[in-house]
């Protein structure tokens, strides 16, 4: 069986949709919610560069380079965010974040 | 900007007092208020005098002062201008000459209110108010002008708010006047339906496209009415609103109780504004009226009853300013029917003399009331003319003037005699002259009115200054003459009262086709182009060959009611003071019914107040608030208030619900694009 | 691939930005703390001078057509900047007595850098790299507050739901790519053709949804009343005056440029978008407590109504919006200089129901306030009231009557809340806790000059438009 397009984007949908529910479903623990963002992330690389691919044109993969990029920003931010919550609050358990709401 | 400076000054220096006074209030000073309006009022009515020199007496041609365009809108188009020409140059005089004087006077009148700066500038703003009708040149500014007009009078009449009866009366004249003035603004629609226009001025002005319709080429009707009907249908709405705002019978009701005003308000109201808009509307509109003869008849008989209705009215008031009030409606009565009969220039020389002697006699009134410490009702006064001497001397001048007292024949034709004299008589000659069914009825019930307004002048000055006193010790005895500041511009007000008619009548009543009296004999030949109203209002010159032709006895019999009245009067009152109770206890109905004025006020309390009031409430407490506001606002606000509680109960504060949120609203536009062929979707891809 | 002058030409703003950011990044690193306000007022300083660069730089596109300077982006850099560095200086003065961080400034500046691409952006790469400068610094920002619990809620949480939606925005974006063939504007409106398929629209769904997350338009505004409440209040004038500024303009440049071929498409999301927005934010709002959040209500609906100019997909509607836009941006941030007037003897309040009695007590702050929020509720003549209308019209133009009139009932919803505000401010008692502190001079600087540009706005309103629509032009 050759591995056409449409197989690439399938696991790029089902990446996506496993990040998305390891947010919706996570109760527990934010780094969770962290490591389903990368999963998401990484989906949408899969596609990019399935497309990249498919197309012949080097921007997907060039695109890819700077999510890459952008992502260990993130991650760096997050985790430093995340550091303050728990100094703050003394957990990190998502059910307590919600001092504010209504 | 800066050309016809003076037009401009006019107008506005009123305004900009009222403003700087009404604002500054208490901050300006009562002293400074009062000179800084009174100031400015003199130099308007100084300006003025000059404009009627100008374009009234040295011919110049009509013009207009464009200020800017309003608003523009399609075919409609309406711009702020000054529209200056004979009828409003006669306007701008009356108007400013007689609220300067009002203005100096409230000085003195006014000095123990606690709000002298709020008054002048009211007064100001009512004057400019009126200065913006009589100059407007097309019909949206003179509504402007006419509903500033109605909201000044509102706030001058009911100056002194804390008494109930000076706010019940504001609002009558208020809700009396929005009768009429909604027939006013529907008369207006009509007429730019009619002519696709509201200008005055210009090729396609309503004036100019009036003066060329005829029955060889009509206008198109409007609303599927033909042309004729149509015509008769705008200038009846038209006529509406000057129904009430010159107090016209029906719409007669709010002017004596807006009495309740301070005095000077009364003389401002009664003689130079508002009430004369009626008659300017019908004036400037004369070219339009005149196409609708139908109407004209109707204005003709409202004039005529208005006149005989008010005066029999006047006999039995006691209240001195309701007395000189009835007098006003059966004046404007006399100028109405003038108007019906064509005779639009003695229609406004009337509104012109009426001004100054009607002023004076306010003016006058208001000294004797400020006199008696603020005594209006004739039957505990008597006995005063010696302590206010002056005064009695301006109330004579000013009855005689309104009784139209003079010597018909002496000094050539028109006759010699105060100021009323000259324009009721050509009222009543023009009533005579028209030789039409109404006109006749107009011409015997203003003979009527003649004898019955000299007699209740005589009552009045009888009443109020002859015989054994009947006020108090204490007031009689400390009955004083009004300082200078009241009586002495009161001067002005009384040489116009004798002399105005006098030097007037020639301007005003020229024309014919004969020329008439030394004065009028040559402009014989004169065109429109270079006459005093140069066509500002229609000029029938039949009608002024046939008053010129009239007979002699018509010119004497108003002399003779007038001098009989008088005469009666002062038999009655004077001489036998027992006998006017005697006659009133005899012809005890209809003293009752003249008193309380035909019964008007009861009529429409009984035909509209009531039932609007029942009707009313059961629209507020069955349709209002059991349907209404259960399932409008207090639903609405119902409903809002829990979509409220639920948006609110979506916000949990939990990540994940946020996410969810994010997630299911890109799920559902997904959907949408999936199977949104339905409704939602042909109206989401609708549009353009 | 090679640079020369004129590409560095048409980054002058940006450039200046990033360059003395750094230097005042070093400055602070060096002096610590201490000189706090002055690298704050160097920092509003740097944004007022961008804005101004903004406006003469020259126009253009640059970097082998990633980035383009023309009119519109003129336009929205000029107010970004502005609002940017009107924060800034409302940082000065919140910071001196609770908290001090000279990061704050530099971050600020970062962000509006961030916010400054966006709005130039030519390729769906430029786009995101914008759109991450701006969110990461953004995500700091509102956590800047280390000790306290709300504000380190309020940036992880921000955090989170922001790098959901930037997976959503990239995965559009991946889609986009792939059944167009390129990122950059250009070639995705080439690949298009005017044929629009499945996957491109999916794709474009997605790339809307998480462009709506950054201008917090209904259903993708969960974070920002929490957001608002919890970030230090200059902060919360900044996202909402700066960032939805800068988000809303690439938003209007994403819809018009790449996407102009599929109009009737792109159209359906926005008006839901924009129906959801108006109801959500006027209702939403009614019963809120505490005035920050409120006004994160309030911008929700906002939003929902520059949408609809957007929903007209015109020339005239991109008019509407940049014209409500900017009127927008002056009337929060005189609401948040009024907000963070909001003192009693040192401690910020932020309830409500403190303004009572304001009338009483501070007269030119209730009247500044009386001035903002009519103006927020669109009362003519103020300036919001123009906005409104010139959206409105545009929708109607496009036949979206219907779209107009939810707007209009939409917007006498919102009056309530505005227009409680300014009863408790005027017709309610006073309470006991005394009366608010003077506010400090720029914060009365900049709530007075609001109130006077929304009450003048009716003077220079042609002036206004012209311009907005000078750069609307640009996508004719």
């Amino acid at each position: 069986m050759a591995i056409t397009l449409e197989h690439y984007l399938v696991v790029g949908a089902l990446l996506l949709t496993i990040g998305l529910f390891g947010i919706l479903l996570n109760r527990r623990n934010v780094i969770i919610i962290l490591m389903s963002v990368e999963l998401m992330l990484l989906s949408v690389n899969v596609n990019l560069i399935a497309f990249s691919t498919e197309l012949g044109d080097l921007t997907g993969q060039i695109f890819a380079l700077l999510i890459l990029t952008v992502a260990a920003a993130e991650a760096a931010i997050g985790l430093a965010i995340l550091v303050v919550f728990f100094r703050n609050r003394g957990n990190i358990e998502i059910e307590d974040i919600n001092s504010m709401k209504g | 900007m800066f050309d016809f400076l003076i037009e401009k000054a006019i107008v506005f220096l009123p305004l900009i007092a009222a403003i700087i006074t009404g604002f500054a209030d208490k901050r300006l000073g009562d002293r400074n208020a009062q000179l800084l309006t009174s100031g400015t009022m003199v130099l308007a009515a100084l300006l003025s005098v000059w404009l009627f020199v100008q374009v009234g007496l040295n011919h110049k041609d009509a013009y207009v002062v464009p200020l800017f365009t309003w608003f523009a809108s399609g075919d409609f188009a309406a711009s702020w201008a000054l529209r200056i020409d004979t009828l409003t140059a006669v306007m701008l005089v009356v108007v400013t000459v007689v609220s300067s004087i009002v203005h100096i006077y409230s000085a003195g009148y006014m000095a123990d209110d606690k709000s002298i700066p709020r008054f002048q500038a009211y007064l100001s703003l009512f004057t400019f108010a009126m200065l913006m009708l009589v100059t407007a040149d097309n019909l949206i500014q003179l509504f402007f002008g006419w509903e500033g007009v109605g909201l000044s009078s509102y706030l001058l009449i009911g100056f002194w708010y804390h008494k109930p009866s000076a706010n019940a009366a504001a609002m009558k004249a208020f809700i009396v006047n929005r009768v009429g003035d909604f027939g006013f603004a529907l008369g207006i629609f009509g007429a730019f339906l009619l002519t696709g226009s509201v200008a005055f001025s210009g090729e396609t002005g309503v004036l100019e496209i009036a003066r060329h319709v005829d029955a060889d080429n009509p206008l198109p009707g409007i609303l599927g009415m033909s042309f004729d009907t149509s015509i008769i249908v705008v200038t009846a709405l038209l006529f509406m609103g000057a129904m009430g705002k010159s107090a016209q019978f029906l719409l007669h009701t709010w002017l004596p109780d807006a009495m309740e005003g301070p005095t000077p308000v009364s003389a401002l109201i009664h003689a130079a504004t508002m009430v004369t808009a009626g008659v300017f509307m019908v004036a400037r509109l004369s070219p339009l009226f005149e196409l609708a003869p139908l109407v004209l008849d109707f204005v003709t008989v409202i004039g005529a009853l208005t006149a005989i209705f008010a005066a029999t009215v006047g006999l039995t008031q006691f209240d001195i300013k309701r007395v000189i009030a009835y007098s006003t409606c059966s004046q404007l009565g006399y100028m109405f029917f003038a108007a019906g009969v064509g005779a639009y220039d003695a229609a406004v020389f009337h509104l012109m003399t009426h001004a100054f002697f009607k002023a004076l006699l306010f003016l006058g009134a208001g000294s004797v009331i400020h006199a008696m410490h603020h005594e209006q009702d004739m039957r505990k006064m008597g006995g005063i003319w010696r302590k206010v001497p002056v005064t009695y001397a301006y109330m004579w001048i000013g009855s005689l003037a309104l009784a139209g007292i003079g010597i018909p024949f002496l000094f050539g034709p028109a006759g010699f005699g105060f100021a009323g004299f000259y324009s009721k008589d050509a009222i009543l000659e023009a009533a005579h002259a028209a030789h039409t069914l109404t006109g006749n009825f107009a011409f015997w019930a203003g003979i009527t009115a003649a004898f019955l307004t000299a007699f209740y002048s005589g009552r009045l000055i009888f009443l109020t200054f002859h015989g054994e006193t009947r006020a108090d010790k204490h007031t009689f005895d400390h009955a004083h003459e009004s300082p200078l500041v009241m009586v002495g511009p009161l001067v002005i007000l009384a040489i116009g009262a004798v002399l105005a008619g006098g030097v007037a009548y020639p301007w005003f009543m020229e024309g014919g086709h004969h020329g008439y009296g030394d004065a009028g004999k040559h402009m014989k030949q004169a065109t429109d182009g270079a006459t005093f109203w140069a066509g500002s209002v229609v000029k029938d010159h039949d009608l002024i060959d046939k008053m010129h032709a009239s007979a002699a006895w018509v010119k004497i019999l108003p002399l003779v009611m007038a001098v009989s009245g008088l005469g009666l009067s002062a038999i009655f009152y004077l001489l036998m003071p027992n006998v006017p109770k005697q006659i009133a206890k005899t012809f005890a109905p209809i003293d009752i019914f003249f008193r309380r004025k035909w019964f008007f006020d009861e009529i429409y309390d009984f035909l509209f107040v009531r039932p609007i009031q029942s009707f009313g409430r059961f629209l507020w407490k069955a349709g209002d608030g059991s349907i209404i506001d259960r399932f409008g606002p207090n639903g609405v606000a119902g409903a809002s208030q829990l979509l409220a509680r639920f948006f609110s109960s979506m916000q949990t504060g939990y990540i994940y619900h946020y996410g969810f949120v994010m997630v299911a609203g890109l799920v559902a536009i997904i959907t949408l694009f999936l199977f949104g062929s339905g409704f939602a979707g042909q109206l989401l891809s609708g549009g353009n | 691939m090679n640079s020369n002058f004129s590409d560095i030409a048409v980054i002058l703003p940006e450039l200046l930005l990033a360059v003395m950011g750094m230097a005042l990044l070093i400055w602070g690193a060096f002096r610590g703390n201490r000189d706090f306000h002055v690298i704050t007022l160097t920092a509003a300083a740097l944004m007022f001078a961008a804005a101004a660069v903004a406006i003469v730089s020259p126009t253009g596109g640059g970097f082998n057509n990633l980035f383009v300077n023309d009119a519109f982006s003129r336009f929205c850099k000029v107010v970004i900047f502005g609002a940017g560095g009107v924060s800034a200086l409302m940082a000065v003065t919140f910071s001196s007595d609770t908290f001090r961080r000279f990061e704050m400034p530099v971050l600020m500046i970062y962000a509006a850098t961030g916010l400054s691409i966006m709005v130039s952006a030519q390729d769906l790469m430029t786009v995101y790299l914008g759109i991450e400068l701006s969110s990461l610094s953004a995500y700091v920002l509102a956590a800047m507050r280390r000790d306290n619990l709300r504000a380190s809620e309020a940036g992880l949480k921000y955090f989170i739901l922001g790098a959901l939606s930037s997976v959503i925005l990239l995965y559009g974006m991946s889609l986009v790519y792939g059944y167009t063939g390129g990122t950059s504007f250009e070639a995705v409106a080439a690949g298009i053709g005017g044929d629009a398929s499945f996957g491109l629209i999916i794709g474009l769904v997605f790339l809307i949804a998480g462009l709506a997350f950054k201008i917090s338009a209904a259903p993708f505004h969960m974070w920002t009343p929490d957001v608002y409440q919890g970030a230090p209040t200059p902060i919360t004038a900044f996202l909402a005056t700066a960032s939805k500024m800068g988000a809303f303009a690439l938003v209007i440049r994403v819809m018009m440029e790449p996407f102009a071929d599929i109009t009737a498409e792109w159209r359906q999301i926005v008006i839901l978008l924009a129906i959801v927005s108006m109801v959500w934010g006027s209702l939403a709002a009614m019963w809120q407590t505490n005035i920050k959040r409120m006004m994160a209500y309030s911008s929700i609906g906002h939003m929902g109504f520059a949408l609809v100019g957007v929903a007209a997909g015109s020339e005239a509607g991109v008019t509407g919006c940049l014209v409500y836009l900017a009127t927008y941006v002056v009337m929060n941030l005189g609401a948040f200089a009024l907000i963070l007037s909001m003192k009693r003897a040192g401690r910020p309040v932020e309830s409500i129901t403190d303004l009572a009695g304001l009338s009483r007590n501070r007269l030119p702050m209730a009247l500044a306030l009386l001035v903002v929020f009519f103006s927020m509720a669109g009362i003519p003549p103020l300036a919001g009231f123009f906005g409104k209308f010139l959206v409105f019209t545009a929708a109607v133009e496009a036949g979206f009557w219907w779209l107009a009139v939810i707007g209009l009932v939409t917007s006498v919803l919102s009056a309530f809340y505005y227009i409680r505000i300014i009863k408790i401010a005027f017709f309610d008692e006073p309470t006991d806790d005394g009366e608010f502190d003077a506010a400090d001079v720029s914060l009365r600087a900049v709530y007075g000059l609001s109130a006077v540009f929304l009450l003048l706005f009716i003077a220079f309103v042609r002036f206004v438009v012209d311009w907005a629509s000078a750069s609307a032009s640009v996508f004719a």
